[in-house]
């Protein structure tokens, strides 16, 4: 989230698209109904009517996976009404920048952009690039009048959506279209604020980045960035979700988001070169530049005395993945199902039901020698071997299958999607066996490394010079007990020398050895600094000599009634609320709306400790201390973890595109994309299944009839992801207990199907059973003069639990193997399906 | 002390059925096995392990898809309640000081006719035969605490506080009349609605059944004066006119 | 023959009326004791529960004995004749020192009435006791139960009155009556004057 989940409460307008707050994140709610009590509209565009939907002002039925055309249509209804935020557009976003004469879009390019090679299904971006001028700084048009400037370029693109398009694809009348457009576009006024709340129903698609892109674009042309109110927020899946990516969760990254080097990053300096980004504006922060200071305090972390400036502070031990090798979800389960993995660690997660074709995922499984099953309950994954359909005689994978300790029986920090860490204790002694997550790892670090000191092995060093400091060690060696507190102190950093400001004279001291960091701005690239996440620097510190646990304050003090509660928790970057929120004032400083002032700049700011008077900003710990734009020597940009410092409207970095195009999804109920007929798909997504061949477990049937249903999948309030939780607590069984499908009165009427049926949902994939819901909360959809219908069921259920089998299986066995072009994220929110009366 | 009542606001409820599970986890109530039949709102009804419940209802909109709407289902509270009315066992079921209609198992003889008088039809039996219901969490709220699905609930869909607060409240809030505000002496259980109660499944105006009220207010004092007035009358009639002895009959 | 017994009753009669009478007393006491929530009375059985156990198996106690009642009383209670007429337009004596009354069968009119009353009204109070109590499988027994309820307490309120003034009667009221219910005999001459066509019949 770029703002946090009680600034909900702030916003005029809640736009509630690809997400389902009211039962996926219920508490959420306690602030959208806060805002509407004062006033705030409520809009959900759904395919389905859902609970959320249930407590809208406006409610929008949509086609699956056309929500980028529904967006584009409203940039097209902002610009061509004037209704866009001028001062901030040009002042804060790179719409006046001028692009590459060169550059053309799908409207003029066969459905592509230019760039595109069909061979290798990837773009050349040469011809998105951004003029420069002499001195390196982007050639601007303030005007934004210039046939190449980004603004008139998305004006062109745009145009293509026009309203009577959009409809068409989408299936949402023009009136909702014209209700939805003009409401959210209020927001494009100084006093007003528009937030985008957006989850799963919008990353998992083959266009997932774009969809948050084309809104990213919308909430910059109306000026809701970096306000209270505004901003675009991913609400997260799992409560802990965002802490587990900032901890480096996925195959690409490391903490803190620092990329992850493949072997031809040969050494420290190339990566400081290659990952560094750079700019020649001298008003651009571009913090990003300060990536040498984090690199090397992570590998001071992680290595600690084995880190010196001799051995490049052990960047060699760090592990690299191949030039171009994809290690997310579907590379990997597609590797397994290859044979190409010996064992497999499930940590905290059911692939056989969660992921995307899981059928596919439970074959891979059986190619196995042995899989590591970290998980509270069994599950469908730990007994894929006796699965339905699967002889347990022929699988040879040994399951180990290791009992691990519920929340509330472990110490430790969640990150919400706020970016807000909030210390948690442990209430209780874990039960029986099982251990924390942390324990377990220390175990298996543990034999692991006497392993590699008894019989040594290829490259043993990333292992036997790992840091490991969490706590007393036993005769052998071993942590008796790991204590929790000394992780979160690495990964916030330690001095490890004192640290003098030498600009100024005397020297001042910054840091003293040994002591915890302040926070990231005083961390080195010389290896006198550690630090196990940048971002989490400052969580963990100590100020006047005492340590203080950052994450486990509870103070309830707020600023100006926006809720910000800086003395809650802690939140990520320096216990900043709201990012961006140098785009909340202009460029005097003065908030553009003084009624939810996020910050202001105070020329006589009164300095508690020192009660002296200077310049400096009032609210919440702003984007960087430097004084506001009109400031001309010192003013600078306002989004600073961008290199030119703007926010942006044109966005070359994404792999598909600088504009978001709607594509169909690799199934879907057309025959050909209403808005390019060359090009029906995203071309850049990988696919697993050509006409040249591939896996008939990959396999996709887009326009069959056979298939002729769209579905899409989503969560219950009563259950968490695959159930495994939820499933053995019979208090949900109770409310939740069944496989359903809902589907409209009239797909119903046209089956025979009954409320109350049980009948079977198939793809050309799998086929699960259901009880049918027949409802009025889906609606066929008019789409290019066509009846569509859709249907949708939950993924929560598995055969393994309850033990009866009463619940039905997973509707991953339905869902396609296709992941979105730029995260690989697996499709499961649109594709094409076929429903009979079991 | 100040009677005690929730304030049931629909308009806020999310269908999230914390509240269900929170009662279930402060009251200890199992769980039953239920099948899936066709909606999302199981168990179908009240149950004796089931106090409370959210009512799904889906009914065609004029400017929407559809309009759906969720509303909490329990014990009213009535102040008037019909259930202590008829109830013949000493101490079954009671006022506690802050206004909720309580229960205490032991006292119950399992007549269910308490079932019978309650316009609301919410009380339970359990696998003993004796009474089950919400009882606004009575044990919490002796402490000052709020009941479990007020405490869990997310956006204020119900909210627990002094009943005449929160009549004031909302009436500055714009709701002439909360539902319950009158009837049945006063409903411990009062509702927010912005439509007809009817839509929400609600009776427009609950009423004690009438045979209850005949019988409270004339069966049950007429047993007393019957009894009194036949002894009266033998006796006025052995003073006045006195035993047929033998010799005067003829 | 000044002291000449004859057998008004049987030993069956007898244990049956007591029976009924036993049972009617645990009914009433428990009954006003759940209607009232009577503590004291409530003491008496031990607990609600109990006196809930006590009050339905009297109700069984009462409900087969009302049932054998039927043989000793309901025929003659069901033979009306003008002297019955007689008795009632006389109100069987009862407001005036000294009445003629016509001759009367074993039982006279007012016990017939008073018979044919505890029979209806016991059968009321038995079926809804046992409805309520055994609550059968019927559609919309919500209403079921508050008629039982009503017709239950209704049946109650007329016992309420008519028992007191039957136990009067039998009592007070009529010296000698009562030994009919102990010893189940009665002087010959006491019935000749009460029961002058049963004492005909006999063949006195």
């Amino acid at each position: 989230m770029t703002n946090h989940w009680i600034d909900f409460k702030n916003a005029d307008v809640i736009l509630v698209m690809g997400a389902n707050p009211a039962e996926n994140h219920p508490i959420s709610m306690k602030w959208i109904m806060k805002a509407r009590e004062k006033g705030a509209k409520l809009i959900v565009v759904d395919p389905r009517f859902t609970r959320t939907a249930a407590k809208a002002d406006i409610y929008a039925q949509m086609r699956s996976g056309t929500d980028i055309a529904f967006l584009g249509g409203m940039i097209n209804y902002i610009l061509k009404n004037n209704l866009y935020f001028r001062e901030y557009v040009v002042n804060y976003t790179n719409a006046t920048f001028l692009v590459t004469p060169d550059f053309k879009g799908p409207g003029e390019f066969n459905g592509v952009f230019s760039g595109y090679d069909e061979k290798t299904r990837k773009y050349d971006k040469k011809t998105w690039s951004i003029q420069m001028d002499d001195k390196g700084v982007p050639k601007k048009d303030p005007m934004l009048k210039d046939p190449n400037s980004v603004f008139q370029l998305l004006k062109k693109h745009y145009s293509r959506y026009t309203l009577d398009k959009v409809s068409s694809i989408t299936g949402t009348p023009k009136e909702k279209l014209i209700e939805v457009y003009k409401t959210y576009a209020s927001t494009g006024k100084p006093n007003r604020a528009g937030t985008e709340l957006y989850a799963m129903g919008w990353t998992q698609h083959t266009v997932g980045t774009q969809n948050i892109r084309a809104m990213s674009i919308i909430q910059l042309l109306l000026g809701n960035m970096g306000m209270a109110g505004g901003g675009i927020n991913a609400l997260r899946g799992a409560s802990n979700v965002q802490g587990s990516t900032d901890h480096g969760l996925l195959f690409h990254i490391l903490p803190g988001y620092l990329p992850v080097p493949s072997a031809a990053v040969v050494d420290l300096k190339t990566y400081i070169e290659k990952f560094t980004p750079k700019t020649k504006d001298p008003k651009s922060v571009n913090w990003g530049g300060n990536r040498p200071k984090y690199i090397t305090s992570y590998l001071k972390a992680i290595y600690g005395d084995k880190a010196t400036k001799e051995n490049d502070f052990g960047y060699s031990y760090l592990p690299k993945i191949d030039e171009g090798m994809n290690c997310s979800w579907l590379m990997l389960f597609d590797q397994m199902f290859k044979g190409k993995f010996e064992g497999f660690f499930v940590w905290g997660q059911n692939p056989a039901c969660s992921s995307g074709n899981a059928g596919k995922v439970r074959k891979a499984l059986s190619k196995l020698k042995w899989m590591v099953n970290v998980t509270l309950f069994d599950d469908e994954t730990g007994s894929f071997w006796k699965g339905p359909d699967t002889d347990p005689k022929e699988i040879q994978t040994e399951v180990f299958q290791l009992p691990v300790t519920t929340i509330v029986e472990k110490e430790g920090s969640i990150t919400n999607s706020g970016r807000l860490a909030q210390w948690r204790y442990r209430t209780i002694e874990p039960i029986g066996e099982s251990k924390p997550d942390s324990e377990i790892m220390n175990e298996l670090y543990f034999r692991i490394k006497r392993l590699y000191q008894k019989q040594g092995g290829k490259f043993p060093e990333p292992i036997l010079n790992l840091t490991w400091d969490y706590g007393k060690k036993g005769a052998d060696g071993k942590i008796k007990k790991l204590d929790i507190h000394s992780v979160a102190k690495e990964i916030n950093g330690y001095y490890l020398e004192d640290l003098f400001d030498k600009k100024v004279t005397p020297p001042k001291q910054l840091g003293k050895k040994g002591d915890l960091c302040t926070n990231f701005v005083t961390l080195q690239a010389d290896g006198t600094t550690s630090c196990g996440n940048w971002i989490y620097s400052g969580s963990y510190t100590q100020a006047d000599g005492r340590v203080v646990n950052m994450m486990a304050r509870r103070g309830k003090k707020d600023i100006g009634g926006l809720g910000l509660y800086p003395e809650w928790g802690w939140a990520w970057p320096l216990n900043r609320r709201i990012i961006y929120n140098r785009a909340s004032v202009d460029l005097n400083g003065n908030p553009w709306d003084p009624k939810r002032a996020v910050i202001k700049w105070n020329p006589n700011k009164l300095d508690p400790k020192t009660k002296k008077t200077a310049p400096g900003w009032d609210g919440d710990v702003p984007d960087g201390p430097a004084p506001p734009l009109a400031d001309e020597k010192a003013g600078k940009y306002p989004f600073i973890m961008r290199p030119d410092g703007m926010g942006a409207i044109f966005g070359p970095g994404l792999a598909d595109g600088p504009f978001p195009e709607h594509y169909e999804p690799l199934e879907c109920p057309l025959s050909e994309n209403p808005m390019s007929k060359k090009q029906r798909i995203n071309p850049t997504i990988k696919l697993f299944y050509t006409k040249e061949g591939g896996l008939p477990e990959d396999i996709f049937l887009s326009g069959d009839t056979r298939y002729p249903y769209v579905a899409t999948t989503y969560r219950v309030t009563e259950h968490w992801q695959t159930g495994v939780l939820t499933r053995h607590e019979p208090w949900q069984m109770e409310m939740m207990p069944q496989q359903f499908v809902e589907i409209s009165k009239e797909l119903a009427a046209e089956k025979g199907i009954k409320n109350g049926d049980k009948v079977t949902v198939s793809s050309a994939r799998g086929k699960v059973w259901a009880i049918a819901w027949v409802t009025d909360r889906f609606k066929p959809f008019k789409v290019m003069n066509t009846t569509v219908h859709q249907i949708g069921l939950p993924w929560c259920f598995g055969w393994q639990h309850p033990e009866d089998g009463s619940g039905g299986d997973s509707s991953n066995l339905l869902t396609p193997t296709i992941g979105d072009a730029n995260t690989m994220i697996p499709e499961s929110k649109a594709f094409m399906v076929n429903v009979e009366r079991a | 002390m100040a009677r005690k009542a929730l304030l049931i606001s629909p308009e806020l409820c999310i269908g999230c059925r914390g509240c269900q599970t929170a009662c279930k986890a402060w009251n200890q109530l199992p769980a039953t096995k239920t099948a899936n039949k066709g909606s999302a709102e199981n168990p179908p009804d009240l149950t004796p392990n089931l106090y409370n419940k959210i009512r799904y209802v889906e009914m065609p909109s004029e400017t929407n898809t559809v309009r759906w709407l969720f509303v909490s289902q329990r014990c009213m509270h009535c102040d008037d309640a019909g259930c202590i009315k008829i109830c013949p066992a000493p101490g079954a079921l009671f006022k506690t000081k802050e206004g909720a209609t309580a229960f205490n198992k032991d006292n119950c003889i399992g007549c269910k006719l308490c079932v019978a008088a309650c316009p609301f039809n919410v009380p339970r039996y359990d696998e003993k035969e004796k009474i089950s219901k919400c009882n606004l969490c009575s044990d919490r709220i002796a402490d000052g605490l709020a009941p479990a699905c007020a405490k869990t609930c997310p956006t204020g869909a119900i909210r627990y506080g002094d009943r005449d607060e929160i009549i004031g409240k909302t009436q500055k809030a714009g709701y002439q009349k909360l539902y319950g505000q009158m009837d049945l002496g006063g409903l411990g259980v009062l509702y927010a609605f912005k439509d007809s109660p009817k839509i929400y499944g609600m009776d427009e105006h609950p009423q004690i059944p009438e045979t209850v009220v005949f019988w409270h207010k004339v069966l049950k004092p007429l047993a007393y004066l019957g009894l009194g007035g036949a002894v009266a009358a033998s006796l006025l009639h052995y003073i006045a006119i006195g035993p047929k002895k033998d010799e005067e009959v003829k | 023959m000044g002291n000449q017994m004859i057998k008004k009753a049987n030993a069956f009669e007898i244990l049956n009326h007591w029976l009924l009478a036993g049972s009617f007393l645990i009914l009433t006491l428990s009954g006003f004791g759940f209607l009232f929530h009577l503590q004291q009375v409530v003491a008496i059985f031990g607990s609600a529960n109990t006196m809930k156990i006590w009050h339905n198996y009297a109700g069984i106690v009462f409900s087969i004995s009302l049932f054998l009642t039927i043989f000793n009383y309901l025929p003659v209670s069901l033979k009306f004749g003008s002297d019955d007429m007689g008795w009632i337009m006389k109100a069987g004596g009862y407001f005036a020192k000294k009445a003629a009354i016509p001759p009367q069968d074993v039982i006279n009119a007012g016990q017939k009435l008073y018979y044919l009353f505890i029979l209806f009204a016991g059968i009321a109070i038995a079926a809804s006791g046992f409805f309520i109590w055994l609550r059968p499988q019927v559609d919309d027994i919500r209403k079921w139960i508050l008629l039982s309820h009503l017709v239950h307490n209704i049946a109650f309120d007329l016992f309420m009155i008519a028992v007191p003034l039957h136990i009067y009667l039998g009592t007070l009221a009529n010296p000698g009556t009562f030994r009919i219910m102990v010893y189940g005999t009665v002087p010959l001459e006491w019935a000749k004057k009460r029961h002058a066509k049963w004492v005909q019949k006999m063949g006195y």
